[in-house]
């Protein structure tokens, strides 16, 4: 409807600068301003930290003229009665801004751990859904029992429940901090690597679903040929098929990555405090659970947001001409 | 020539309690082109597929340069490589470019390195006309250009022999042409094909043998002349009227 319009509009230019200015800039602005900030936020505490001048998890924008500001305002309604009533808003706005300059530096460490979790659980995931995925569609009778009893298994159980069954009823904790390393400087302790286990084993059987069925739609004869000029099967799926299937399966992949990294709270169960965790920590030492819910809230839209905008660049930057659908 | 590139010996395949092929036998030397006719069903396509062994046989033999094919121990992927195949859908692989499909084989099969393998699948895709083409996707290809790459694509292996399963069947009638031109060049430049075609135009020009094939054996063979002017079987006989029949009216 939308492209019928702009085809057959007498200005298509104007059109299309209206579009650009007002539709794509404010969410490429705010985009790239959240993740200045993030950036600053994780060099001045991760990096800087120490070096005379910068203190750890100091906000870069003060409170004070939020408040000051906001005291004004109010003082100017209570003269207005009810009439004044936007203006309170205005200034309870002030003061959630104030509150949030507070809480955001803590919260920009949350979200390195959420990062973290996300993109070693949905990279680890991937590596052990391929294989799977290829045993479920081209395994052997009991390859494919085994693939298909493990994703099964694993999607039809609740998330936090694996999460709590490694955690608790497993000595992997245990063994975890035994590892050298683990704990110390930048490697999260033991709980974040239980969390990125669950999270891997959980969502390597999602993803094998998405990846089992892209392969199952990439046409018969595709084999056939790539067996026919003297390939393998294991050749002919990996130079062939796997490409392809890969290619198909990026839009539901997009799907897995923004549902993990909101999954990825539930990490905040076994103690690891990534952006929720954090959030909720703050919340019960504060009780502005609004105030900061609404922050976590949008910073986790960011993240989301971020994730798709990334992969749509990647789904365009890999378009193929008959290989899935191509986009206008 | 003391033995034939390929031959083919009671040869015997069945779906099920379904019998495809009942005994085929069929001899061809270097340089051969044997074109496969027959009503649809009579076990053509199967038969040349059980020549590179995409189906596998019940009984009988095939031996390619004398060296027996069907066995249990024979290395299926060293027998394609002497075995090109170009298939009635093409089924170019989609997410490679012309030049990707022509040197897939060459690079992963015959461990060519990349540079070679470019510049001869260049001479290969210059041979059917579309250098030009060589860095399109086959969804940017009419059906007679993909057609042509997927010829280009079993050439690229140096086969012994290539067997071509209704080349022209899933064309426009206005693309077949190209599409033939090349096969017959392959044939003038000594190409050992065998063929699944109903073009007669091919046929009579380029075949060397014409064999038809009706409920799983064969009915009749011998060169295009003979066999379509002075058919000895009735069913040839009959089978080639209706074929001129669809002729005329198409």
């Amino acid at each position: 409807m939308s492209t019928a319009e702009s085809t057959t509009s007498p200005n298509p230019g104007l059109r299309d600068r209206v579009g650009t200015v007002f539709t794509v800039r404010p969410l490429t602005v705010g985009l790239a301003l959240f993740w200045v900030w993030v950036l600053a936020r994780w060099t001045t505490d991760f990096v800087l930290a120490g070096v005379s001048g910068f203190d750890r998890g100091t906000p870069f924008i003060p409170a004070a003229p939020f408040l000051t500001t906001a005291d004004a305002v109010a003082s100017l309604a209570t003269p207005l009665g009810v009439a004044g009533a936007p203006l309170v808003w205005f200034a309870d706005t002030l003061r959630f801004a104030a509150d949030a300059t507070a809480y955001l530096p803590a919260l920009a460490h949350g979200i390195w751990t959420t990062v973290l979790l996300t993109v070693f659980s949905v990279c680890l995931g991937f590596a052990l859904a391929l294989p799977l995925s290829v045993v479920r569609v081209y395994g052997g009778r009991w390859a494919r029992w085994f693939a298909l009893s493990y994703t099964e298994l694993i999607r039809g159980t609740p998330l936090l429940a694996q999460l709590f069954v490694l955690y608790f009823a497993t000595s992997l904790t245990q063994v975890l901090r035994g590892v050298p390393g683990v704990g110390v400087g930048f490697v999260p302790a033991q709980a974040f690597w239980v969390a990125v286990i669950s999270f891997t084993l959980n969502s390597a059987a999602y993803q094998s679903e998405y990846l089992r069925a892209s392969l199952e739609s990439v046409d018969g004869g595709q084999l056939t040929a790539a067996r026919a000029i003297g390939l393998s099967k294991l050749e002919g799926i990996r130079y062939v098929v796997v490409p392809q299937g890969l290619r198909l399966a990026l839009p539901s992949w997009t799907n897995e990555l923004v549902y993990l990294i909101k999954y990825s709270s539930l990490a905040s169960f076994i103690t690891v405090q990534e952006l929720y965790g954090r959030t909720s920590t703050i919340a019960n030492e504060t009780y502005q659970y609004t105030e900061l819910f609404v922050l976590v809230a949008i910073l986790y839209l960011a993240l989301v947001v971020s994730a798709s905008a990334l992969m749509d660049r990647v789904e365009s930057h890999t378009a193929t001409a008959g290989v899935g659908h191509t986009r206008q | 020539m003391t033995q034939p590139l390929l031959s083919i010996d009671d040869l015997h395949k069945s779906y099920g309690s379904e019998e495809v092929l009942e005994g085929v036998g069929l001899e061809m030397d270097q340089g051969d082109v044997t074109v496969l006719i027959g009503p649809s069903g009579s076990g053509k396509s199967t038969l040349l597929r059980c020549v590179n062994r995409l189906t596998e046989i019940n009984s009988g033999r095939i031996a390619l340069d004398g060296q027996d094919v069907t066995g249990a121990d024979t290395d299926v992927n060293e027998l394609r490589k002497q075995v090109g195949m170009v298939f009635q859908d093409f089924n170019l692989f989609a997410h490679l470019t012309a030049l990707e499909n022509v040197t897939l084989g060459p690079k992963k099969v015959l461990g060519m390195d990349a540079a070679d393998a470019e510049a001869a699948g260049r001479n290969h895709l210059e041979q059917v006309g579309l250098l030009e083409q060589a860095d399109s996707y086959p969804a940017e290809l009419s059906g007679g250009q993909k057609q042509r790459v997927g010829i280009a694509r079993a050439l690229a292996m140096d086969p012994e022999l290539v067997l071509f399963d209704e080349p022209t069947s899933a064309l426009d009638p206005e693309l077949v042409g190209e599409v033939v031109e090349v096969m017959r060049d392959l044939a003038d430049e000594g190409i050992t094909m065998l063929v699944v075609s109903h073009e007669m135009d091919f046929a009579r020009s380029a075949a060397s043998d014409i064999v038809f094939l009706d409920d799983g054996e064969i009915v009749e063979h011998g060169p295009p002349e003979q066999l379509f002017q002075n058919p000895t079987a009735d069913r040839t006989e009959q089978f080639l009227s209706r074929l001129h029949a669809h002729e005329e009216t198409a």
